[in-house]
């Protein structure tokens, strides 16, 4: 066999649905159970790490469910099939039970919402590199921005299982409150620091919530917020790091108070994608190149989608 | 039963196992989809463009979604000849497609250059020249479009290309797709590769902008492939069939049935493009669909089916 790949079986899987919630008014939970092959494959998922889901058969919802925004869209049949990263793993009884935190946008994630428990969806993952955790810190800062909190709820577990001498804060934002893909997000666990959100805090996680209406929590983008937490941070740069997730241009932010107050740093970067696979080349990144003015492409399926900070060209 | 089914096909002189390619840009450089589908169930395989020195690509978006299809501008971003015969080539030997490696370039001394150093190799089956890719400033689809140049590129490359069988590759996106067919053939192509994509655009209405980056991509995916139907039985019939050139049909195709809609019209083998991004493993799959038809319909041997178009 003509083969010099030594990745782990990639599927194409096919999972089945155990739940489809809506937990805001554009967002949703799905929840999708794998056996055998695709349980395997998926325990070992990462942070950050993405699948493709094949979602051109998944039926529309009826006419008077789909948002007046979304009614030409959703006459558009789809082809590709769509990225998504995850919110949680577990793995039961040789099950591996997986979710998807998701935001109705376009076509696709319109056809999403009709999916229930019981249906099957064709999945190719898991895909790409998820978060690392360097030794030595002390300090996780979780930032995100909308739809962005999937992946770094997946790492704030992750940290709290598996690295217990790190603490981690997330810091969450969106537009407006109604934006926050939470459930029961103003629970008042903790409001002296502002907002604690359940789903970090059910891992020991502190949180901080900031819009950029001020509807909830700290009122401005969330980098904001950030800054001026770090202001008073007490531990040295050297002892935190930051992850990221979120829209490009916050993750510009990011990168730079990080380079500013020289702090590690990895960034979830979101591409158009057709493959997921490294095939296509679609999914560019430009990132630069050690020591040198030249940039490189690289690719956001297969090298990323996370990145380190400091090889991000953010076009501005 | 399916033993008495023959879907080998003598392609340019030589014998394919079956008749499904992947396409160029679709299928990596060499056995990328391996952890995907069995590479070797293919019939040929076609390498993403390889030009003389690396090239980054264009700007992101390179790709946009369409009604059934795709707009795709990604620029020839690829490794390079001499990273390709380094790291690529010792991959290809152990392949047992006909692997045909897709020479581009800004000029003609380097196509002809990249066919040249290549053209010793044991490895390749031979070269599919692009001279129709819409997403470059310089070479690609400016050659493929104006039948004196077709002729000019054809003939250098034939002449570097040695003892390999040169298919040329041909763009949608002229007034006369046969006039650039005879052209190529005069010239000396071995086969011929149609089509590539279709220039085309998608505009942001929030924005007032392109979609892509380069403003305009080229359009695959379902949505092409009654043209590219159209356009293979045109070429088969207007330039092919009577000078014996193999036609190597693409556009659109997912499953055995376009794949058979492709031979009859007139396509001695086909090559699966976009469906390898949604569905790796379709070109194996398409195999198996190819022989279940010939079954079904009691033919024995493929080469009944190619350009048995029956009309009236």
């Amino acid at each position: 066999m003509a083969k010099n790949h030594s990745a782990a079986n990639r599927g194409p899987f096919n999972a089945v649905i155990s739940a489809n919630k809506q937990i805001g008014q554009r967002f949703y939970r799905l929840s999708l159970g794998f056996e055998s092959a695709g349980a395997k494959a998926f325990a070992k998922l990462k942070p950050g790490q993405f699948a493709q889901l094949d979602l051109a058969d998944t039926p529309l919802p009826p006419s008077k469910d789909i948002p007046e925004d979304l009614v030409d869209a959703a006459r558009r049949k789809i082809l590709l099939r769509r990225p998504f990263s995850f919110s949680d793993v577990i793995n039961k009884d040789r099950k591996t039970l997986v979710d998807i935190l998701y935001r109705v946008v376009g076509p696709a994630t319109l056809r999403m919402t009709t999916l229930s428990a019981g249906d099957s969806v064709n999945i190719i993952g898991p895909l790409g590199n998820g978060f690392w955790v360097p030794r030595g810190k002390k300090q996780a800062l979780l930032v995100t921005g909308g739809m962005g909190a999937g992946p770094l709820l997946h790492l704030a577990k992750v940290l709290t299982a598996d690295h217990h001498g790190i603490e981690a804060i997330a810091f969450a934002g969106a537009k407006t409150e109604k934006e926050l893909p939470f459930e029961g997000q103003l629970d008042e666990i903790s409001q002296e620091l502002g907002f604690s959100l359940a789903e970090f805090a059910r891992y020991g996680v502190e949180s901080l919530v900031a819009t950029d209406d001020g509807s909830a929590g700290f009122a401005g983008p969330v980098t904001d917020c950030f800054s001026e937490w770090l202001g008073r941070a007490g531990l040295a740069g050297k002892d935190m790091i930051i992850y990221s997730c979120g829209p490009e241009q916050m993750l510009a932010k990011v990168a730079e108070i990080a380079e500013k107050r020289n702090i590690d740093c990895q960034l979830s970067m979101e591409r158009m994608m057709a493959c997921g696979i490294g095939i296509c080349q679609s999914c560019a990144v430009e990132c630069k190149v050690n020591g040198s003015s030249e940039t490189v492409y690289k690719m956001c399926c297969e090298d990323g989608p996370v990145f380190d900070a400091k090889e991000i060209v953010f076009s501005s | 039963m399916e033993e008495a089914v023959d879907i080998s096909v003598d392609f340019a002189g030589i014998r394919l196992a079956n008749p499904v390619f992947t396409a160029s840009g679709t299928c990596g450089y060499a056995d990328e989809l391996a952890d995907f589908t069995d590479v070797n169930a293919l019939g040929g395989f076609i390498t993403k463009s390889i030009t003389l020195k690396p090239k980054k690509g264009n700007a992101t978006p390179r790709i946009v979604e369409t009604d059934s299809g795709m707009l795709n501008a990604i620029g020839w971003a690829n490794i390079g000849l001499d990273k390709f015969i380094e790291e690529k080539l010792p991959i290809i030997e152990k392949m047992s497609a006909a692997v045909f490696v897709n020479v581009a370039g800004e000029s003609i001394d380097e196509y002809a250059a990249v066919a040249e150093h290549l053209a010793g190799e044991a490895a390749i089956a031979g070269f599919e020249l692009n001279i129709s890719c819409p997403n470059v400033a310089k070479g690609g689809i400016t050659f493929g479009t104006d039948a004196v140049q077709v002729t000019e590129i054809t003939s250098a490359v034939k002449k570097a290309a040695g003892e390999k069988i040169l298919m040329v590759k041909l763009s949608p996106n002229v007034t006369d797709i046969s006039v650039i067919a005879r052209a190529a053939v005069e010239a000396g192509a071995d086969a011929l590769s149609l089509v590539n994509t279709f220039t085309a655009m998608v505009i942001d209405i929030e924005t007032g902008k392109p979609v892509l980056a380069n403003k305009t991509g080229g359009l695959s995916g379902p949505a092409i492939k009654p043209i590219a139907v159209y356009l293979v039985n045109k070429v088969y019939n207007e330039v092919a069939k009577n000078r014996g050139i193999p036609i190597l049909g693409s556009g659109g195709i997912r499953t055995a049935s376009d794949a058979v809609e492709f031979i009859i019209a007139g396509a001695t083998a086909v090559a699966v493009g976009t469906a390898n991004f949604i569905e790796p493993g379709c070109a194996a799959k398409i195999v198996e669909g190819i022989k279940k038809y010939c079954v079904r319909k009691k033919i024995t041997n493929i080469k009944e089916l190619t350009g048995s178009l029956g009309i009236g």
